[in-house]
């Protein structure tokens, strides 16, 4: 993995810069070169007005400031002699073939033996790419095709040509697969590769079967949300953020490379529409709104989608549609074959892009998982085309199909014969392919996934809201499997059940699940519940609960490792902050966030979060310092927006690991956890130095001054108040008296009760369960 | 009483915090280099000087412990020279030069040092690790009053408009960019060296900054109120030193005397109203010299903010004509510590560079109180 040591980015757009940009995330010395600006003083001004608008862009291309200071801006007239000693260059300039080519000559001319040339084109293929190019340069190029967003999206597409040498395919697959963790996916030399040729199919379709069917664009992103597990877009949605202007260059590609009996040429249409809407400025978020558009002028505000038929603005409506309340109920199953239109839009829609993508196999790729894994991480599907027909069933799907008079593809109808797209045998998951064989779905060297030792197996223990499962090797992972992994007494009395089933025979526990989050935290409907009733004792037996548990996980005889991924909040976070050691993605979004729902961390979060600013030695001393800290991080409910942001911020230690590829967290965490088993020792509980009241009137001070600058409410006064009076130890806290742990956790326990009692508090968490979204009251 | 004079003043340029030239740079190190410059630029034998008296407002850090006698150390004075650390707030370099004036009156030196410093980068304000007295935060909590509404108490008090504010801090651009532009300040300023680079350049000063650029700002410490960031002096890295000697020894080792220092005064104030300060401070000065304000000629008045100084203004009288020839802090920044000595020297410089009789130097100190130190033409 040490080949590539330095990256060249040509072409500083949205994706060249953002692919430089994640290039800086992972450490990697890069050079992002665009051409001279016409009549600039400035000549790398194109570079650097690109990185620029990337330190700004939201979510932050940049995991940490430092990344961007990895990132050197320089232009191709000047510079060319830079990338005589770049390990691998990335083309991401305009999508033109005769522009690419020029540029591929002057690289040649530079770069050194050994180097690779990939280019980042979504519509070009590679063979027009090096044809006519020396052997040299075909030998070392290939297409790596990244999405957009880049740090987000996992899909890369990797296209080799015949004559490209393998061991350059193998640099670049393993520095994308660990060091950028990417999702490496081989495609076919074939127009838009896999993602975009099923993606702008479906969109395509999508949108000319709600015209067709007369369904609102409200209407048919519900409908079609639900149905491909992209509940926050649809279909319209989706496009207002890839671009209007973009979706319509696709949609010219494909329509000229495809050839003309391709399915696509007969479902895709003109759409003066869009073409109205791009003239006037309507091209997505990126423009003045798209499909949609935040009405921001007039006496009301809200939001407004357009009018499919008549292209005016209207204010938005929630769907209601009998097929939408079926389907959410009884799923996909339910909602396809459902009478009205809702569910003629989903069957028209779907069974055109599953029977088109299953038509597509082997053409555009090796196997039907290789297509699942594209259109879930390039297209966010939650599940992909042949998961989606499995869970159709594929003998109805084919036997409908036929129904309907339509042709059904060789492959479709030699799974439904076998019994449809994957399988699983002898505790292994298969996939069908195109020889009518099932082989095993392939798994990168040593990776370890849940999914697949759940298939194998039944769990050491189970409830509602967590299992126990053996890993192997001696280590037993906790799962929480709860909406967003959310805590709740079950969890832990799955703790509990660890607690006991560990040492009696394994040797350490690594807390993970393979949801899109680590935890949300604790489930706060629970404790509104509580608290609407007065139940005071209830919450105050959850508080102390919580906190015995996530002690007695910190000083049991075993080591616990947490794996962290997306969000790890409040309580979730606090259970992290009690385990020996994190192996953390990139992407983990670690947070105290009880404050903006009127609380303080009372689960140890203060408590753990004080001894590890206390213990850090780079840290300034004296006894305000870890606290002021703090009461910035948690008073301010800050949430690390990366795991290098978590470890600034102190939710990660110095020794938690970071790793870019998801896959390999479970992996890595079973790893570390193995690691620590040996001589183990449970770490000791220290005393902590606190400021007492002194440090209390110090942080007043500062609250008075946010409050001054109305940058503080009444209730957050309250809130960080009492948040004070925790981090400094209580009213009897002195410097010469250091404050045990146990001390710490009946302060959290004291601010709490307080604070959950009050009236603004309850507004708080009602609005955050009403509306994801914190209350400022 | 034997006469006191101030017979050399330099500083180091002012940079912004945080962002400026002079971050990198420990602020011991800054005060050595300064202390050193002027011991070259007036003469004044190493061996004949008494003590090295430092103001400085936050004492810990890179300029804790006793940090006067370490500058002895790095600007490689002799073992004999002593040091001593004064904290008096923004008016700590002031003190300095009234404690080695009462020490030469007492005939107990003849030639002393005094500087200040502060690195507003690398000890930011309120230091580390602040512990106010919990009963007194509660029962006075204008003892710890953040300066920023001192400054929007005065705004209200003297009903000084925001428009007035904005116009106040230009003009201290304007003067400061044009003292700039024809190289006043190179005779006063020492280069700093850093880690083979050399800093000789003011940081703080806006030449290009406007009424439109000013009236943008939002209030900066009450958003109902008018003081905003361009109407404060910036938080800065700086340090400036005067050499304090008797008149006699002066004269007999031929060093150039810039002013006599006639008086001096420190006056306290309620906190909350900390910016008005000079004005007690200045008529205590002034009787002790038998002056009215009328008679001085020069008069450098801190620029903490815009509305504590126009209150000053109005409360003194100060006609603007004579008040901070060359620009004030608003432009060319205040190191908290290093300012008393930088509008001290400033005022004996430019008594002598304008041939005139009187100057005053006076400023506002956090805690409520005012410094003032008036001094006469040689």
């Amino acid at each position: 993995m040490t080949e590539i040591k330095k990256v060249a980015v040509i072409g500083a757009g949205v994706m060249g810069g953002a692919i430089a940009a994640h290039l800086g995330n992972a450490g990697v010395p890069t050079v992002l070169m665009d051409i001279l600006p016409k009549a600039a003083k400035n000549r790398n001004a194109i570079a650097e007005g690109a990185l620029e608008k990337l330190l700004r862009t939201e979510p932050p291309a940049f995991m940490q400031k430092k990344a961007a200071h990895l990132i050197t801006a320089a232009n191709v007239e000047d510079h060319l002699d830079l990338l005589a000693d770049i390990d691998w260059i990335i083309e991401a300039i305009v999508e033109d073939l005769k522009t690419k080519r020029n540029l591929y000559w002057l690289i040649e001319k530079v770069r050194k033996a050994g180097s690779v040339v990939s280019s980042n084109t979504s519509t070009l293929q590679l063979a027009k790419l090096v044809d006519g190019m020396p052997e040299r340069f075909a030998q070392d190029f290939l297409i790596t095709h990244f999405f957009n967003p880049p740090r987000y999206m996992r899909l890369l597409e990797l296209v080799a040509g015949p004559t490209t040498r393998p061991d350059a395919v193998a640099v670049i697959r393993d520095f994308a697969y660990w060091c950028l963790g990417k999702t490496v996916v081989p495609c076919n030399d074939t127009p838009g590769f896999i993602a975009n040729r099923i993606g702008a199919f479906w969109l395509q379709c999508g949108v000319a079967e709600a015209v067709d069917e007369g369904l609102s664009v409200e209407e048919a992103d519900a409908i079609m949300g639900l149905s491909m597990g992209v509940p926050k877009t649809g279909v319209f949605g989706l496009l207002d953020l890839i671009g209007l202007d973009l979706m319509l260059k696709v949609d010219a590609s494909f329509a000229e490379i495809l050839s003309a009996n391709d399915p696509y040429q007969a479902i895709r249409r003109d759409m003066p529409l869009l073409s109205r809407m791009i003239e006037r400025g309507y091209t997505g978020r990126k423009g003045k709104g798209g499909f949609y558009r935040l009405k921001a002028s007039g006496r009301e505000s809200g939001n407004e989608a357009i009018d499919l038929t008549s292209g005016d603005y209207r204010p938005t409506t929630k769907p209601v549609l009998e097929s939408l309340e079926v389907g959410r109920a009884a799923g996909l199953d339910a909602l396809i074959k459902h009478p009205d239109k809702g569910g003629r839009y989903v069957w028209t829609v779907l069974s055109q892009t599953l029977t088109y993508a299953a038509a597509l196999v082997p053409e555009i790729a090796g196997d039907v998982h290789a297509v699942d894994r594209a259109m879930q991480l390039g297209y966010n599907w939650m599940h992909g085309p042949f998961e989606l027909i499995d869970r159709l069933g594929a003998g109805y799907l084919a036997q409908r199909l036929k129904n309907d008079g339509r042709e059904v593809p060789v492959l479709l109808a030699k799974a439904a014969a076998a019994g449809g797209f994957y399988r699983v045998k002898a505790g292994r998951l298969q996939h069908f392919t195109a020889s009518g064989r099932y082989f095993g779905v392939p798994r990168e060297d040593g990776v370890l996934l849940l999914s697949d030792i759940k298939l194998a197996g039944k769990p050491l223990a189970e409830n509602g809201s967590a299992s126990l499962w053996d890993i192997g090797d001696g280590i037993v992972c906790l799962e929480v499997h709860t909406k967003m992994n959310t805590i709740d007494p079950d969890v832990f009395s799955m703790i509990r059940k660890a607690l006991e089933i560990v040492p009696s025979g394994y040797k350490s526990l690594v807390i993970y699940n393979e949801g899109q989050h680590f935890s949300a935290g604790v489930n706060l409907g629970l404790a509104l519940f509580a608290a609407n009733v007065a139940a005071w004792p209830t919450i105050e037996d959850l508080l102390m609960q919580g906190q015995e548990i996530y002690e007695a996980l910190k000083y049991s005889a075993f080591p616990v490792v947490g794996a962290a991924s997306g969000l790890a909040l409040g309580g979730g976070c606090e259970l992290l902050l009690h385990c020996d050691a994190v192996q953390a993605h990139v992407e983990s979004y670690i947070g105290l966030v009880e404050t903006a729902v009127g609380l303080v961390p009372a689960w140890g979060g203060c408590k753990e979060m004080l001894i590890r600013l206390s213990v850090d030695p780079r840290r300034p001393r004296g006894p305000l310092s870890p606290v002021a800290a703090l009461f910035e991080t948690i008073g301010f409910a800050r949430t690390a927006r990366s795991a290098f942001e978590a470890k600034e911020l102190g939710f990660l230690r110095p020794t938690d690991g970071i790793i870019f590829n998801r896959d390999r967290l479970l992996v890595d965490a079973k790893t570390r956890a193995l690691e620590l088993a040996k001589g183990y020792r449970p770490p000791d509980p220290i005393r902590l130095t606190l400021p007492g009241p002194a440090g209390k009137a110090a942080l007043g001070l500062a609250l008075r001054d946010l409050r001054a600058k109305s940058e503080a409410t009444a209730h957050d006064e309250a809130v960080a108040g009492a948040l004070a009076e925790v981090l400094t130890g209580g009213p009897e806290a002195d410097p010469i008296e250091p404050v045990s742990e146990d001390e710490v956790l009946r302060l959290e326990r004291a601010a709490f009760m307080r604070l959950v009692k009050t009236e603004a508090t309850l507004a708080r968490i009602e609005h955050m369960l009403a509306t994801g979204k914190p209350l400022r009251n | 009483m034997k006469s006191v004079v101030i017979a050399g003043y330099v500083r180091s340029p002012f940079t912004p915090a945080n962002k400026g030239q002079l971050a990198k740079v420990r602020p011991d190190e800054l005060a050595a280099q300064v202390v050193k410059g002027l011991v070259k630029k007036t003469g004044v034998k190493p061996d004949d000087i008494e003590d090295v008296v430092l103001g400085c407002a936050f004492p810990e850090g890179e300029q804790g412990l006793n940090v006067a006698r370490l500058v002895v150390f790095l600007a490689e004075l002799p073992l004999s020279v002593t040091g001593t650390t004064v904290n008096r707030f923004c008016g700590s370099s002031m003190q300095a030069i009234h404690i080695a004036t009462g020490a030469i009156q007492m005939e107990a030196g003849e030639a002393f040092v005094c500087a200040g410093v502060e690195s507003m980068t690398r000890v930011p304000m309120p230091g580390f690790n602040l512990l106010p007295h919990p009963r007194l935060y509660e029962s006075y909590p204008d003892a710890y009053i953040s300066m920023g509404f001192t400054a929007e108490n005065l705004a209200r008090h003297y009903q000084i408009p925001r428009e007035a504010q904005d116009n106040f801090a230009l003009a201290s651009h304007r003067k400061a960019a044009a003292s700039e532009a024809a190289g006043n300040f190179s005779s006063e300023t020492i280069a700093i060296a850093h880690r083979g680079e050399t800093v000789d350049k003011d940081g703080c000063i806006r030449p290009t900054t406007s009424r439109e650029a000013l009236a943008k700002l939002e209030p900066a410490f009450d958003k109902k109120g008018t003081v905003t960031a361009g109407t404060s002096a910036p938080l800065t890295d700086g340090a400036a030193a005067v050499l304090v000697c008797s008149e006699d020894y002066a004269k007999r080792k031929g060093l150039e005397i810039l002013a006599r220092i006639r008086s001096i005064a420190v006056a306290g104030c309620p906190p909350a109203m900390m910016g008005i300060g000079p004005v007690n401070a200045t008529r205590k000065a002034l009787a002790r010299a038998s002056l009215t304000l009328d008679t001085i000629d020069i008069i450098e008045l801190n620029e903490a903010f815009a509305a504590q100084t126009l209150a000053c203004v109005e409360e003194l009288s100060i006609p603007l004509e004579k008040l901070n020839l060359e620009g004030g802090a608003l432009a060319l920044g205040h190191p908290l510590g290093a300012s008393g000595a930088r509008i001290t020297g400033k005022a004996a410089s430019l008594l002598k560079k304008n041939a005139a009789k009187y100057a005053l130097a006076t400023m506002c100190i956090g805690g409520g109180q005012g410094i003032a130190t008036v001094l006469e033409a040689v």
